[in-house]
């Protein structure tokens, strides 16, 4: 047959994507043999009105809106890294509290992305499951915070909120609930072949790749990638509430998907753990001053490493604020990724990657 | 977290000789605004499996000066770098602008940041 060569979009608006994004692919017939993208579509200046709009003590609440999926992360990364200028050191509860809420965003976003893999499979009841299932988790958090998502929870010197017994007893009932569901999802991805044979060997990325794109995350981790922030700070006691890193050796849609399954059984276990063994004490410790210097922070976020790095001369405005996210971090993996493959399966891997645009245009 | 200054004529031999990508992991590109039309280039790297070891390469600059690209020794460094012509106003190697700004949005939004 002969080669004939095609350019064809993808996005910015399509059926399989949740978010703005667009990939022009230049195809050889179906093979992928080009990769341009366009992730810019949601830029909304969030860094610049972080130095120009915002004192510092506020801050914590406008980076929770950089995304609505690990809103958490953003606000702890950027809180910890000025708690870093201010000095002090704040309870152990409200670090358990803050690990909790870490842990919990990470659960439900992995399970959006896998209902979406589901979707992107033309298993449509697995994708509906998947999403109600999840609901148990958004229960959880608007118990803990007021707020399904975006919730403003964290705040410089600790957490806005404590942990009643009966919530924390109501939160252990969830949980067991979920991780039933967990345990009935990774036999659906293991033996059901819309979900397992379809994806094997599908979008793959080499260790060596893996290592020469610095990708991080759950993409990195499902090609035996041992890169994950909890591993890697000493900040939070991950280590004390049974962080495992979750690695797999495939690379491929079905290996990320086991990633993020097993990842989800470690955040339950953890939340489980912090639940039973929560420290007493305040949860909020008053830290006094403006921020003077510079500090960079990290922590892993759902979908891999998210850094702020920040900058203060010792008033309430911030010289800088820099927020890199993982999604944007992944992009150059993510066109290698595509190069071979057919355009077919490109939306698949596309929603393997669990790319949040929010985060990467900010 | 570690500084290391470098003139920017030689931060290619430098990152490069540093740079072991099994060893190193590379964050990102920054700029950070300073005063008198200048602005500080940094690029920062995080240890595998270590405990917070960061290191920052940084050199300030001119913003008429012209950065050199590492996209060659770090093939993920294209998108960040990409993204400081866009933010800063600056000239990187091989970067074009339009990441993130139209024509008609706000121009070099964080090289003004210095209030």
């Amino acid at each position: 047959m002969s080669k004939k060569t095609i350019h064809i979009p993808l996005g910015s608006q399509h059926i399989s994507l949740l978010e703005p994004v667009r990939f022009k692919f230049e195809c050889e017939n179906e093979k992928i043999v080009g990769v341009d993208s366009d992730v810019g579509f949601v830029h909304r200046g969030i860094e610049r009105a972080c130095t120009t709009k915002f004192k510092f003590d506020a801050i914590g609440y406008v980076v929770a809106r950089v995304c609505g999926l690990c809103a958490i992360t953003h606000s702890l990364s950027y809180t910890v890294a000025i708690e870093k200028l201010l000095g002090g050191e704040i309870s152990k509860k409200a670090k358990y509290l803050r690990i909790l809420l870490l842990e919990l965003d990470r659960i439900h976003s992995h399970m959006l992305c896998l209902s979406h893999t589901c979707e992107n499979a033309g298993f449509e009841a697995m994708f509906m499951r998947i999403m109600g299932d999840r609901e148990l988790v958004m229960e959880i958090q608007e118990l803990l915070t007021g707020n399904r998502i975006q919730f403003d929870y964290i705040s410089i010197g600790g957490v806005n909120r404590d942990l009643d017994v009966q919530t924390a007893k109501k939160i252990i009932e969830n949980l067991a609930l979920v991780k039933a569901k967990v345990f009935s999802y990774i036999d659906e991805f293991t033996n059901n072949w819309s979900l397992s044979l379809k994806f094997k060997g599908i979008g793959a990325l080499t260790l060596e790749d893996a290592y020469r794109f610095n990708a991080i995350g759950p993409l990195a981790r499902a090609c035996g990638l041992p890169i994950d922030v909890r591993n890697e700070i000493e900040y939070l006691p991950f280590d004390e509430v049974g962080f495992k890193m979750q690695t797999h050796n495939d690379g491929d849609i079905n290996a990320r998907n086991m990633v993020r399954l097993n990842e989800i059984l470690n955040s339950l276990e953890m939340c489980e753990n912090i639940l039973r063994g929560l420290p007493e004490g305040e949860i909020f410790t008053k830290l006094k001053g403006k921020p003077k210097g510079e500090a960079l922070m990290r922590f892993e976020a759902p979908r891999g490493e998210l850094m702020y790095y920040v900058k203060g001369d010792g008033s309430a405005m911030l010289n800088r604020v820099r927020i890199k996210t993982p999604t944007f971090a992944c992009i150059p993996a993510f066109s290698h990724i595509f190069m071979g493959e057919e355009y077919a399966d490109a939306p698949a891997i596309l929603a393997s990657f669990d790319p949040c645009l929010s985060c990467t245009a900010k | 977290m570690k500084k290391i200054e470098v003139a920017l004529k030689s931060v290619r031999d430098e990152i490069k000789s540093f740079y072991d990508y099994k060893k190193w992991h590379f964050l990102t590109l920054n700029g950070v605004a300073l005063e008198d039309n200048r602005m500080q280039v940094q690029w920062i790297f995080s240890k595998y499996e270590a405990l917070d070891e960061v290191v920052i390469y940084y050199a300030e600059i001119d913003y008429t000066e012209r950065i050199p690209s590492l996209s060659d020794i770090i093939p993920s460094a294209i998108i960040s770098q990409r993204e400081l012509v866009d933010m800063f106003g600056v000239e990187v190697e091989g970067s074009e602008k339009g990441l993130y700004l139209d024509e008609d949005s706000m121009q070099t939004p964080l090289r003004s940041c210095l209030v």
